[in-house]
């Protein structure tokens, strides 16, 4: 496992695309966690203008809630990995890698393998980068700071991988359908933003509910804050485990789905 | 009997209605170059795919070794099917890495095998910025790694110069002068006939033909001569018992000489007998013919 991994690491340690698409997720997503404050404040501050009461403020980085705020925020930016997965993969047909890999001696099962391990390091590494931005505006911005409130909530951060993770496997399975990036990258976006809202629109919930967007997303709830609940708007502030059953359910669907591909294909 | 190390048992791959490879049958004996001969479009590359496991078959079944195929026969063949296949945003040096690490073999034998390929000096710059020549030589030097003992090249020749196909053949004949198997597919009779030991020649998916090299071609050979004594020329070739036969072909004599006897002495025979021949031309040896019959026959 460690060996496939590192064969997997030294495909994309050279690839350029890969470091810049990852640069530009590290920046934009770090940009966002420092700045959602100074947005948030200013929000505020426009609505007690208008107000006839006093509004509180939101404190956005308060532990443990930052982790259930940063990896909500955290879960819009997951198309960057995604993007990057459906290059890293779709690059293997253009290249014909792919076929040569299984020449050189992997079997199907390997090569498809080494990928669903480097989509969970890539979870990961997106995981532990919102710990560690969570972890320096937390212990910055909370007063009397207890292991409970460090540690308490991190079963956000765990849910947080698996969205990712889930995530990537569906733009995976996307990559391998298509084969071409950019066909791979439109019927990615074209799914998310058009085909699924749009299939759902017309639903009822119960079954509207069970779609990969919507249960991917649905992991991680919008965060309460006091003046929704002024409105009397109350959000799942915990991770079901009905959500996570589901989620982890397409897991295993896409990866089966994947094996099927590559498997039947003549590459 | 040779032992063989890939067998082939009426394989076939349907696209469709067209049989690209057609109930092939094929022994590959040890130690041998074995050629496969066919025009484009004859399931050369297919039947490859087929063998290294890339493509399903339809039917049929082949094995490597003798035994059942599994991903570890792969380990010990080198191949390059049609073009050679890199990461080419890699340096060859890293793609050779990675080719090692699939394979599960040591890093050991890298800098030597770039050595025989003559790019130990470009080993760091990156695959996209090789010439064809260099890409080629590369590969070579990646189905070298491990434990190899069969090497498979699907036209390696193509696109080259002249200096670019000397070297690869070059290298071809000291890799199978150490004993290893080789199996070359290519459209060149050329090709085949300078490099192969064994031959076996497809045309639309089948097997028409299979058999060594040295047998099929005939070993008397065709010369096309020009004298400006013309009488001379008709006597001398009457007189000569090394002369098969032979006729006129608008101005020049075709003469088929017999087994051991070649242009050269021929041209001495002839100036011994005061005869001055004007010119002397090797006709293409038999294996073309012989290849355009089988072909026109099927």
């Amino acid at each position: 496992m460690i060996r496939l991994l590192k064969i997997e690491i030294s495909k994309f340690a050279g690839n350029k695309t890969f470091w810049i698409l990852s640069g530009l997720y590290v920046v934009l997503i770090s940009l966002f966690f420092f700045g959602v404050q100074a947005f948030l404040d200013d929000l505020a501050a426009q609505a007690n203008k208008q107000s006839p009461i006093p509004l509180p403020g939101i404190s956005a980085y308060s532990l443990p809630d930052i982790w259930h705020n940063l990896t909500y925020i955290a879960g819009y930016f997951k198309i960057f990995p995604a993007l990057i997965v459906i290059i890293l993969i779709t690059n293997e047909y253009a290249y014909k890698t792919i076929r040569q890999n299984i020449i050189c001696g992997f079997s199907r099962w390997d090569f498809l393998k080494s990928k669903f391990l480097s989509l969970a390091l890539f979870s990961l590494a997106a995981t532990l980068l919102v710990f560690v931005i969570g972890l320096i505006l937390g212990l910055i911005h909370t007063d009397h700071v207890s292991f409970h409130d460090v540690f308490g909530r991190m079963e956000f951060l765990a849910a947080y991988f698996l969205e990712v993770f889930a995530f990537l496997m569906f733009a995976f399975l996307i990559g391998m359908l298509a084969k071409r990036s950019g066909l791979a990258i439109g019927l990615l976006l074209l799914y998310f933003y058009i085909i699924e809202p749009l299939a759902r629109f017309r639903l009822p919930a119960y079954i509207a509910d069970y779609f990969p967007k919507k249960a991917i997303g649905s992991l991680i709830d919008i965060p309460n804050t006091t003046i929704m609940r002024l409105f009397g708007v109350e959000f799942q502030d915990y991770i079901s485990l009905t959500d996570t059953a589901l989620v982890a359910g397409y897991v295993i669907v896409f990866g089966a789905l994947s094996y099927w591909i590559i498997l039947k294909r003549d590459l | 009997m040779d032992q063989s190390i890939l067998s082939i048992r009426n394989l076939s791959k349907k696209y469709g209605r067209i049989r690209a490879v057609d109930e092939l049958s094929m022994e590959i004996p040890k130690g041998s170059v074995y050629g496969i001969l066919g025009p484009n479009g004859s399931g050369k590359t297919t039947t490859l795919g087929l063998v290294l496991s890339v493509i399903n078959p339809s039917a049929g079944s082949f094995s490597w070794f003798g035994g059942i195929p599994s991903k570890a026969d792969r380990t010990r063949i080198g191949a390059i099917l049609e073009v050679p296949v890199f990461y080419p945003y890699l340096s060859g040096e890293k793609n050779l890495r990675i080719i090692a690490s699939i394979k599960g073999c040591s890093c050991e034998k890298i800098p030597e095998l770039l050595d025989m390929v003559k790019l130990t000096e470009r080993k760091n710059s990156r695959f996209r910025t090789y010439s064809l020549g260099m890409k080629q030589r590369l590969a070579i030097a990646a189905a070298m790694l491990g434990n190899t003992e069969v090497l498979i090249l699907d036209e390696p020749t193509n696109g080259l110069d002249p200096q670019g196909i000397a070297e690869i053949r070059e290298l071809i004949l000291r890799i199978a002068a150490e004993g290893m198997t080789i199996i070359l597919a290519s459209h060149l009779l050329d090709e085949v006939q300078k490099t192969c030991s064994h031959v076996a020649v497809l045309n639309k998916g089948k097997n028409i033909f299979t058999g060594k090299v040295d047998e099929m071609v005939n070993a008397s050979s065709e010369v096309e001569i020009m004298a400006y004594d013309e009488e001379g020329l008709d006597r001398g070739l009457k007189e000569n018992p090394h002369v098969v036969s032979y006729a006129r072909e608008g101005n020049r004599w075709v003469v088929k000489l017999s087994e051991g006897y070649d242009s050269s002495e021929l041209n001495q025979y002839f100036l011994s007998r005061k005869v001055i021949l004007s010119q002397i031309t090797i006709k293409k040896k038999n294996l073309e013919k012989y290849f355009l019959e089988i072909l026109e026959k099927k």
